[in-house]
């Protein structure tokens, strides 16, 4: 840890709310595009960031500088986007429940169409994306975080290891059936 | 699941085992072929893996087609917060602690309570003396209204 580092650290345990900005400005783009691509949505992704650095910020003391800042700052994110994606998950399946419900009601009339990709236009820019931001939000959350920490914000495995306290060859593992699943959505259109 | 095993012909079931069985190879190909563009393989299963690549036509598209995955994740556009993030965090911390948070260690933490207690006693000591001394401070006791009053009245006698 450099010694800039330290002394930001210092500041925010004195509760310097200039040095808490420094920080944020930092690194809030990092924070934001994991909780992005962990959640698939603007919104949510912004409102779980914010979380992120607020526990941060109430938790900063407990920070013990065994690992890097960063590792253990993508560790809080990786945990509350998890968190969320349990909590929407539940929401999801309560509001499918209550839809079933009313559909029941109204006779069975069909519900909102689904969202659906088309095919043909996936390889333009945005649709790609969009194609390729629906195949990781399909990973199952275990794959999505480490292909998200790998490909997406290339860090390296080891530093994997740390983030998810997962060991090397389940990291190894789970990226690899990521890279699997994503190869075999993407196939047809990359 | 026995009755729509026993629906299917033979050939199909063939067909099932052996899509399973290339799954199989292809998953542990790709897992080979992702630990090697990871950086994770040393020595001679480096060379090992390099050479399958640059022979076998299998290991060559699971070679392709992963770094086509990898090349598309990694260009995947980086999602920005927005502008006013570090104000929004900074405003949500205000109104939950009652704007708490950043004050508290101005005294709260790094002041002993007992030497706050010791201060705060100095100084209403200080506040009661002064009060006490003045001339005019309502703490000052005025002997001089306390005592009967000696006026003219009681030296006249009465007619």
């Amino acid at each position: 840890m450099s010694e800039l580092e330290r002394t930001l650290l210092r500041r925010l345990r004195d509760r310097d709310e200039r040095a808490f900005r420094e920080l944020i400005e930092s690194h809030r783009d990092r924070v934001f595009n994991i909780t992005y691509r962990m959640l698939g949505d603007r919104a949510e992704a912004e409102d779980v960031a914010q979380e992120v650095f607020i526990s941060v910020f109430k938790t900063i003391e407990s920070f013990r500088e065994e690992s890097k800042f960063s590792t253990w700052l993508y560790r809080v994110t990786v945990n509350h986007c998890k968190n969320r994606i349990k909590y929407l998950a539940r929401r999801h399946d309560r509001d499918r429940d209550e839809l079933d419900e009313s559909s029941h009601e109204t006779n069975g009339a069909a519900g909102a169409p689904l969202r659906h990709v088309q095919p043909d236009r996936a390889l333009e820019g945005a649709q790609l994306e969009l194609l390729l931001q629906q195949a990781i939000a399909n990973l199952d959350d275990d794959q999505r975080v480490v292909v998200v920490l790998r490909d997406v914000e290339d860090l390296s495995i080891e530093e994997i290891c740390e983030i998810t306290g997962l060991p090397d060859g389940t990291v190894k593992s789970r990226l690899h059936r990521a890279r699997l699943v994503l190869r075999k959505r993407l196939q047809r259109h990359v | 699941m026995t009755d729509e095993a026993d629906d299917k012909a033979p050939n199909e079931i063939d067909d099932e085992i052996g899509e399973a069985i290339d799954e199989a190879i292809d998953e542990a190909i790709l897992a080979a072929v992702s630990d090697y563009l990871d950086g994770a393989l040393t020595g001679a299963r480096k060379a090992e893996v390099a050479g399958k690549i640059a022979a076998d036509p299998a290991w060559q598209r699971a070679h392709d087609e992963l770094t086509e995955t990898r090349k598309v994740l990694s260009g995947l556009q980086k999602a920005h917060a927005p502008s006013s993030f570090a104000d929004d965090v900074a405003r949500t911390i205000h109104r939950r602690s009652a704007g708490r948070f950043f004050a508290r260690r101005t005294l709260g933490d790094r002041v002993p309570l007992g030497a706050v207690l010791a201060v705060a006693l100095a100084g209403l000591a200080v506040i009661a003396y002064v009060l006490w001394s003045s001339a005019t401070g309502s703490l000052k006791v005025d002997h001089a209204r306390d005592r009967p009053a000696v006026t003219g009245s009681a030296a006249v006698a009465p007619p």
